[in-house]
């Protein structure tokens, strides 16, 4: 039996692939732990994993300060704005914080979020055997295909922390060709090759890289929170979702989409995933075809509502859990890794897109019933639920971590 | 808006600039292909990731579309892959005519 100490960011849709893996692990009876900050984090580890809670150096007015300024940001400003001011300043922050965390813990490896920079730094300094998890696949995806100037940044970005944390020059990872974002051991991917512009025998992937599917696994909220009879036999079922950190900005997107949906009621019920006061007028005037609700057990949902579509912002997350059933979407990129992914599930032919920020009702409902109508999106996400599924998810992911402590 | 009217509107513009801002607003209509942007004016001011929000892989296309008009003389991949963050970041129409149109003089198809 092996010690994992898992590293995440304090940002919920990285912390739930890990904590997927880590149960697994901890089921499989290894010693396992999660670091992070349990302000956002305490709540998304499950009880049988510890959480060793990292020091809280931004507070809640601070997060919410820096929320509401990435809100209003779109495209490379909003990449340039994550790197300088939320991940490099954590990078500092978990550089110099984990180090009596890993002499308290002494795992055998510690599995590094890709964007838990401090912690990626840290390892290798000690000679520590570390892993990646990447839970998004755009980093692998040739983001910046067109921007080399972007990448160039990205990397100058992570060297100079580097420098910054007193790593000697030849001690730095660009010195031996290697990156803090990719560990070279084991660098485990929350998707499938198949998603990838360029498959992977094509183009050459970091080291270590690995496709682990989707590892979604135990959720805070019990599958019992949620009117299981309100669902249709006759009808199809509809999820819209803009997932756990983007909700707040969506409200006209929300309320555009419940309108959209709300004209095909006839044929469709829909989950509209949204904060009070999105859209409960309409619900309340259609309560057999709209359900609002702050938060759903999206999993339960896709396994026993059985969902046609789900409407989603392209967070990775929902999109791998989407498509590891087979269902397909209409996706709404926002911002970050969200248009990559967004383009993944368009080029695979499992959904459609539209423009999170200039599509109305009609279009929205329009898109819905096109995903609905021509059998090619099921289809196609139905193949990629059979790649999902070889993938391996959590229990792929424990595997490969299992061969690194033996 | 029609050739004539991009003239008027902007002086300062060469005919050349005004010739290519018309193609180019024509190509980033066709690649993004939405109803909001058949209607939204384009000019030198306008931007590629507030006004247009065009994705990544639409610069792909719009490449595409740049070779096909414009052949070997206008290197866009080589122009987009110089651009450091933040002129990516602030990025506008008028870069990329202004760029296009500085290619073709150099490669003597101005006319």
């Amino acid at each position: 039996m092996g010690r994992v100490l898992f590293v995440v960011p304090p940002l919920t849709g990285h912390v739930n692939p890990a904590v997927g893996i880590a149960g697994e692990l901890a089921c499989r009876g290894h010693e396992v732990a999660v670091a992070g900050h349990a302000s956002v984090v305490g709540a998304l580890v499950p009880d049988q994993v510890p959480l060793v809670g990292l020091p809280e150096r931004v507070t809640p007015q601070e997060r919410a300060e820096l929320e509401a300024r990435a809100r209003n940001l779109r495209g490379p400003a909003s990449l340039k704005f994550l790197w300088e001011d939320f991940l490099i300043p954590l990078g500092r922050e978990m550089a110099a914080e984990l180090g009596p965390v890993l002499d308290q813990v002494r795992p055998d490896l510690v599995v590094v979020d890709q964007q838990a920079i401090g912690a990626a730094l840290l390892a290798r300094r000690r000679g520590q055997r570390w892993a990646t998890l990447a839970t998004t696949s755009a980093e692998f995806d040739e983001p910046f295909a067109m921007m080399a100037g972007v990448e160039r940044w990205v990397r100058d970005l992570l060297d100079r922390f580097e420098a910054e944390m007193g790593v000697p020059p030849p001690e730095r990872a660009a010195a031996s060709g290697a990156d803090l974002r990719f560990s070279e051991t084991l660098t485990m991917v929350c998707s499938v090759p198949g998603l990838l512009r360029t498959p992977p025998e094509q183009r050459r992937l970091p080291p270590g890289t690995i496709f682990i599917g989707s590892p979604a696994g135990l959720r805070r909220l019990p599958a019992t929170d949620f009117p299981w009879d309100w669902l249709d036999a006759d009808r199809a079922r509809l999820l819209v979702s803009l997932g756990t950190v983007t909700r707040e900005a969506g409200s006209r997107f929300l309320r555009a989409a419940a309108e959209g949906v709300l004209t095909l009621a006839d044929r469709l019920q829909t989950v509209l995933v949204a904060p009070p006061g999105v859209a409960d007028d309409l619900a309340a005037a259609a309560p057999a075809d709209l359900l609002v609700r702050p938060m759903v057990p999206q999993l339960e949902l896709l396994r026993r509502g059985r969902l046609e579509a789900i409407v989603s912002h392209a967070g990775n997350n929902t999109v791998c859990e989407a498509l590891s059933h087979g269902v397909p979407l209409v996706v709404a990129p926002i911002r970050d890794d969200q248009p990559i992914i967004a383009e993944q599930v368009v080029r695979a032919g499992a959904g459609l897109r539209v423009k999170f920020g200039r599509v109305n009702a009609a279009g929205i409902a329009a898109a819905v019933t096109t995903v609905l109508d021509e059998p090619g999106y099921r289809a196609a996400a139905q193949r990629l639920r059979a790649e999902f599924a070889a993938a391996g998810g959590a229990a792929g992911a424990a595997d490969h971590i299992e061969k690194l402590l033996a | 808006m029609t050739p004539q009217e991009t003239l008027q509107a902007d002086p300062e513009l060469s005919a050349l600039e005004a010739r290519v801002l018309d193609e180019v607003a024509a190509m980033l209509r066709e690649v993004i292909g939405e109803e909001y942007v058949a209607n939204m004016e384009i000019t030198m001011d306008t931007s590629f990731a507030e006004d247009l929000e065009l994705e990544s892989i639409e610069f792909v296309t719009l490449s595409a579309q740049m070779r096909d008009r414009y052949g070997e003389s206008v290197d866009f991949v080589g122009f987009l892959a110089e651009l450091d963050v933040d002129r990516v970041i602030a990025m506008r129409v008028g870069d990329v005519v202004r760029f296009i149109a500085a290619s073709l003089a150099e490669a003597g198809q101005a006319h």
